[in-house]
């Protein structure tokens, strides 16, 4: 028995680590092909709607757009850490998906993402303050 | 201390839906979940609905929820879950009744990888012998007690309820890497198939979930490595 109820009762009230690190990785997945599917059709106006494209790049400096980027590239660095977590565990050592070392890898990923992420994030948070706040 | 026992009631012959009944007990901090389940039956409710049989962690009966994770009711301790205690069917498979369900699909994976020991050779005289190294490791998975907290903790279970699942996968290690088993390329023939070991997302909660400590994310991932590599190192 399976059905997308089961499944997302699951998701919602399951309660593991494990499970955070594999939502993320799902979540930040979607989230970035979302973008990218949104990316081809904006870039392919330049071909086929050029006064489209216009339009496409004003959306991606409105201010949700330019926040939403901020994320965006948390979301790459997630999904790259956790993708090498599991491909390093999964292929090399495979005695590290033991419960202390793979439950806090979990969180070592999500504390590498975020170092990662924060130099890109004060640069594109300047620019969204720049931009939005400061009349730049 | 006071407890407030929160259950999960279906039944699919009277019910249109589900519901949670809630009950305040008093109780010690170290009784069990099992224990409060127990009182319920005998004092309040008669018609409340669980398995259970040795209540001693072996048998695998009372795999169930409890406040969210896949634990067994007989070992675990009041005082380890809190005041306000939830409990709920394991996830994924049909609920008959209460926090009874149908483990017939659970079976169903579990007798599709062979987990009996399989040698064609003609018995020797005494027994057939095995070195503490050989028999140290597989002896990991040989402590599965088919509860079904692993496979029913599994999103891609939930998910997809044809995959084999982590038991199945655990005792599928147990024979695979038996020195004195013989089958050991069918059952990786069998687990390479669609719904085999590479549904598995290595989400964990197999792991977590094991009452028993077995690393089952580990055995699967040295399952994959032994069908990827064709060597049972």
């Amino acid at each position: 028995m399976s059905d997308p109820k089961t499944t997302f009762t699951g998701y919602a009230r399951y309660r593991a680590t494990g499970q955070l690190a594999f939502l993320l990785h799902r979540i930040t997945g979607l989230g970035i092909l979302l973008f990218l599917l949104i990316h081809i059709v904006d870039t392919s106006f330049v071909y086929f709607a050029p006064e489209l494209y216009d339009h496409a790049i004003q959306i991606y400096r409105s201010l949700p757009f330019m926040i939403g980027e901020i994320f965006l590239v948390w979301a790459v660095f997630y999904h790259g850490f956790n993708g090498l977590r599991i491909i390093i565990f999964d292929l090399w050592k495979p005695e590290w998906w033991e419960k202390d070392i793979a439950v806090k890898s979990v969180y070592w990923v999500l504390v590498l993402s975020i170092l990662a992420w924060l130099p890109a994030a004060f640069i594109m948070g300047k620019a969204v303050i720049e931009n939005h706040f400061l009349g730049g | 201390m006071k407890v407030t026992l929160k259950v999960f009631r279906y039944n699919p012959e009277t019910d249109q839906r589900p519901r949670y009944d809630v009950f305040h007990l008093e109780a010690e901090p170290n009784d069990r979940v099992l224990d409060l389940l127990e009182k319920v039956k005998a004092e309040l409710d008669g018609s409340l609905s669980y398995r259970r049989s040795c209540a001693h962690g072996i048998c695998g009966s009372d795999a169930m929820r409890i406040n969210g994770r896949n634990r067994l009711a007989c070992k675990t301790l009041v005082k380890d879950v809190g005041t306000t205690i939830v409990v709920e069917p394991i996830l994924g498979l049909p609920v008959l009744k209460d926090l009874i369900v149908d483990m017939e699909p659970f079976f169903e994976s579990y007798r599709k990888v062979m987990p009996w020991f399989i040698n064609t050779d003609p018995p020797p005289e005494k027994e057939r012998l095995q070195s503490p190294e050989e028999r140290e490791r597989f002896d990991d998975t040989t402590k599965c007690i088919l509860c079904a907290a692993c496979t029913t903790s599994c999103p891609v279970f939930w998910a997809d309820g044809s995959y084999f699942g982590p038991a199945a996968i655990v005792n599928a290690h147990r024979f695979i890497f038996d020195s004195r088993d013989q089958a050991a390329a069918e059952r990786l023939a069998i687990l390479a198939q669609e719904e085999g070991v590479w549904r598995c997302r290595t989400s964990f909660n197999c792991t977590e979930a094991c009452p028993r400590e077995i690393q089952i994310t580990k055995a699967i991932a040295e399952v994959k490595r032994a069908i990827l590599t064709g060597r049972l190192d």
